[in-house]
């Protein structure tokens, strides 16, 4: 065989390659979200699966008048990834998680524990990304998913990545993604903190802080049907309480491996109760936790959080920035308060939920050699609720913003 | 089909056996009837014969030469005013034109008069003497057609020897820079030009060299871009290994640093070897304008370099098999513009390559008073009329005319074609299994551009392998503190002096 002929076989072969996975991207339809919902029978669940129209609003002038920015179908299977098949009998083009952005399960199905069979696909399939956002709604995923219906961002990938992205810097929703709910089930120690959402607006409270709602009761009038606010909380992958946006921030602001931009917010006015003093909270450090093991004994938890504050409102017009005692006692206040509200959720994770959410247990496993040591000393169930834990807030950084006076309301109203 | 695939077995040499000299006859007439003879007089125009009787020795001499290729004032007033009028013991004392040479056969005579000598014979002598008075007609040194340059000379070669030379002497004011000569063909012999710094090259390249220009069998090599094509080393190789340029000043700086340039007659061009990666990859401009400035074009080439390769095989690849690399927004973009368009994707690509390619071909050859045709054609009905009638998507626009319009910043006439060629390669490949098959061609591509040497010299040199050079290979340094010529052609003096 001369070498000519082998090329010519060689070039014969490279024509039986058949392109392996290649496919066109109008084939494929992008799934943006996917709802989990719990079905009578065990081992069922209903699938929703929201869908782009990339027709609408992607290009100017595009085609497609008259068609919905998204399409939402439910189904019932045994798994997501399965149900994408059963889906094309409905659907005409192949469905492709690769863009998911949000996994939505209810309430119902997350507290019954059967979260963690359903969502275990996703650590087998490369078409589910470890950064899906996890959210857990009041109602069930399926109605979340056919309500919801935001009023600018109507295309839906952009709904959920700027609606998430926002509310998780600012703190009144976890960052949870996939890869960290694995990361904290697996870990078995800690607990996960997941957005809760709905699109039930109930009694609506007043009257309160601005941040101490779950979604549902923030006060809103107008605007999308739908709202961000709070916690739901996950124990071994199964959910066992919700925290509102003001506990929500203090528990991500004890974690440090969450990122937070600075959160606006208001805090007691020590001199006169009746105002609330606003402000930019800042944590440029992070939290020192430092953890005091006692094998046979009490644990002590030492806490100190180091932050900043801007002040930028004082309704009650009290000079705080340049009478040094009025800033002493409004930076005790504040650092007071703080510690206050904190103490309060670890109370309450201590006796109820009998672990943290604050991702702790990082700062005990450098006390043991061997994983088995930690595993059998057992955080979540003999060290932390017993501890003794002391939380300090260190204001380390107190400023007035670029006006160092306010208004002096007797000269203006004499 | 494929001359490559099939093993060398002969060696043509059939053209070199039939040369028995024929020596000068002492009768003048003899060899005027042998010389019209060989050169057809009697058909051939512009061959033209003086007799006349020299003053200084009372004998018939007889003139040949052809009118088209001499100056003739040059042969009136320093051959024939000279041997009409002036006394003296010699030849040598009667012609004073700067160059006299001795012949003793005809073979001489004939390549002499074919190279624009006046060749004289004088009666009872059996030596015949040839008098350079050649003048081809060339034109003037102009600006380079495609290799500009915004600071920096505008000179360019010419298609006349004498003048190029000339242009590189400029350059390199040094009495061992020479200026050798090779004839090459064996019909019409021409000559070649060897420039290089004597006591820089390297002797074995210029022996090298020196083979190759002597085992060209061919009848005629009439330019220096042929000549290319007889002494490079792979002649179905994708990439050149043997630079091509324009510009005398870049020519030059290779001399400088002890690279062998040759020169021809008849091409606006000269050759430099060896040649490597990075010479091709450079351009003049980047050593005048300053550091930083010479650099940031580096940066903006290699850019343009990585996106006229790879921009369409990349897109080709994401779009068809990686769809989850695109970000959302600008994936349902695409989408929604590719819902309606018939063809599948990879044709698409192709076509507005294709398409690019004739639009480059036809602005080429198209005759200049059409040019702005090829605007309006090329624009509007392949871009926005195409988009607009569906055939293809807008996004392919970009794309094209991106790669299409990068592939230019790759001002080299030789590695450029190569770019734009493996381009299609890459499109091939990528369309098999994706970014995997798209890396293992670009592999592969590099490993095979690695591999090629240029008269010995590794192509990649002095990157890889490394050598002592200046350290002008991805960037170049400061030019005071350049200490070496580049390692990898063995030059005589290693150490620059700054």
């Amino acid at each position: 065989m001369n070498r000519l002929s082998l090329l010519l076989y060689l070039f014969c072969f490279s024509t039986l390659v058949g392109c392996y996975d290649r496919i066109e991207l109008e084939q494929q339809s992008y799934v943006i979200a996917i709802g989990i919902d719990k079905t009578d029978e065990e081992g069922l669940v209903d699938v929703t699966f929201q869908i782009a129209n990339p027709e609408v609003g992607s290009t100017p002038g595009g085609g497609g008048e008259g068609e919905e920015p998204k399409e939402t179908v439910t189904l019932t299977g045994t798994d997501i990834i399965s149900a994408t098949t059963t889906a094309n009998a409905f659907v005409s083009k192949e469905l492709k998680l690769d863009h998911t952005k949000a996994i939505v399960i209810s309430e119902e199905l997350a507290r019954s524990g059967e979260f963690l069979r359903v969502i275990q696909a996703a650590t087998r399939t490369n078409q589910i990304r470890r950064g899906v956002q996890i959210i857990v709604t009041k109602e069930p995923a399926q109605e979340f998913l056919n309500n919801n219906k935001p009023k600018m961002e109507t295309r839906p990938h952009k709904y959920y990545q700027l609606m998430l992205n926002r509310a998780s810097e600012i703190g009144i929703i976890p960052d949870a993604d996939v890869h960290r709910f694995f990361q904290i089930t697996e870990g078995d120690a800690d607990l996960f903190l997941a957005p809760y959402a709905t699109t039930e607006i109930e009694e609506q409270k007043k009257g309160t802080t601005e941040d101490d709602y779950i979604a549902g009761n923030v006060p809103q009038q107008g605007g999308s049907s739908s709202q961000f606010m709070g916690s739901a909380v996950l124990k071994e992958g199964t959910m066992i309480d919700v925290l509102n946006g003001a506990e929500t921030r203090i528990a991500l602001t004890l974690d440090n491996t969450i990122e937070l931009t600075d959160i606006y917010s208001t805090y007691k006015d020590p001199i006169k109760p009746k105002y609330r003093v606003a402000g930019s909270f800042g944590k440029k450090r992070n939290t020192e936790v430092n953890i005091d093991y006692k094998k046979n004994g009490t644990t002590k938890i030492d806490i100190l959080v180091p932050f900043e504050l801007e002040i930028f409102s004082v309704p009650s017009l009290v000079d705080y920035s340049r009478n040094e005692k009025n800033k002493e006692i409004l930076r005790k206040s504040i650092e007071d308060e703080l510690e206050e509200n904190a103490k309060v959720l670890i109370k309450k994770s201590q006796e109820e939920y009998g672990s943290e959410p604050f991702y702790w247990s990082l700062y005990v496993r450098d006390n043991f050699k061997t994983v088995k040591e930690y595993e059998q000393a057992d955080w979540n169930k003999k060290i932390f609720p017993t501890a003794e834990i002391n939380i300090e807030y260190h204001l380390i950084k107190l400023e007035f913003g670029k006006a160092i006076d306010d208004t002096k309301l007797n000269e203006v109203r004499d | 089909m494929f001359p490559f695939l099939k093993s060398k077995n002969q060696t043509k040499d059939n053209n070199k056996d039939n040369s028995q000299k024929v020596l000068i006859y002492k009768e003048v007439e003899k060899n005027n009837e042998y010389i019209r003879q060989l050169f057809f007089a009697e058909k051939n125009k512009d061959f033209s014969f003086r007799t006349l009787t020299a003053k200084y020795i009372q004998k018939k001499v007889h003139i040949f030469f052809y009118s088209s290729i001499v100056n003739s004032e040059k042969i009136y007033n320093g051959i024939i005013r000279p041997l009409l009028e002036a006394d003296g013991q010699s030849i040598k004392d009667v012609i004073t034109i700067e160059s006299l040479t001795e012949i003793k056969d005809f073979d001489q005579v004939v390549n002499q008069i074919n190279s624009g000598k006046a060749v004289i014979f004088i009666d009872g002598d059996t030596t015949a003497y040839s008098i350079d008075v050649a003048e081809f007609q060339a034109r003037g040194v102009e600006k380079p057609e495609n290799e500009r340059v915004v600071k920096g000379p505008k000179e360019g070669f010419t298609e006349a020897l004498g003048v190029n030379v000339s242009l590189l002497r400029k350059r390199f004011h040094n009495h061992s820079l020479i200026a050798e000569t090779a004839l090459i063909g064996t019909r019409s012999k021409l000559e070649v030009s060897l420039m290089y710094v004597n006591d820089l090259v390297d002797q074995d390249i210029l022996k090298n060299v020196r083979e190759r220009l002597e085992n060209i069998s061919a009848d005629n090599v009439s330019s220096i871009e042929l000549l290319e094509q007889y002494i490079e080393e792979r002649p179905y190789s994708i990439f050149p290994t043997i630079l091509y340029t324009e510009r005398p000043d870049y020519a030059a700086q290779f001399i400088e640093d002890g690279y062998i340039v040759l020169l021809m007659n008849n091409s606006s061009a000269a050759l430099v070897l060896p040649a490597t990666f990075w010479s091709f990859f450079h351009s003049s401009e980047d050593r005048y304008a300053r550091f930083l400035f010479g650099n940031f074009t580096r940066i903006i080439r290699m850019l343009a370099f990585a996106i006229t390769l790879l921009s369409s095989a990349t897109y080709i690849a994401v779009t068809n098999f990686h769809s989850e690399m695109i970000p959302p927004d600008l994936l349902l973009a695409i989408t929604s513009a590719r819902e309606r368009v018939p063809i599948p994707l990879f044709l698409e690509v192709i076509i507005m390559e294709v398409a690019f390619e004739l639009i480059r071909e036809a602005g080429i050859r198209i005759p200049n008073p059409l040019g702005p045709t090829i605007g309006i054609v090329g624009a509007l009905i392949l871009g926005q009329a195409a988009v607009e009638a569906g055939v293809i998507s807008p996004i392919i626009v970009i794309v094209a005319a991106l790669s299409g319009l990068t592939s230019f910043a790759i001002q080299n006439t030789s590695l450029n074609p190569s770019v734009r060629l493996s381009r299609f390669l890459f499109i091939f490949c990528a369309s098999f299994f994706g970014m995997l098959s798209l890396v293992a061609a670009l592999v592969i591509w590099v490993l095979y551009m690695s591999s090629i040497k240029s008269f010995g010299v590794p192509f990649f040199a002095p990157l890889s392998p490394h050598f002592k050079s200046r350290g002008d290979i991805y960037f170049r340094n400061v030019i005071k503190h350049e200490f070496w010529r580049p390692g990898q052609i063995k030059p005589k003096d290693k150490r620059k002096s700054n």
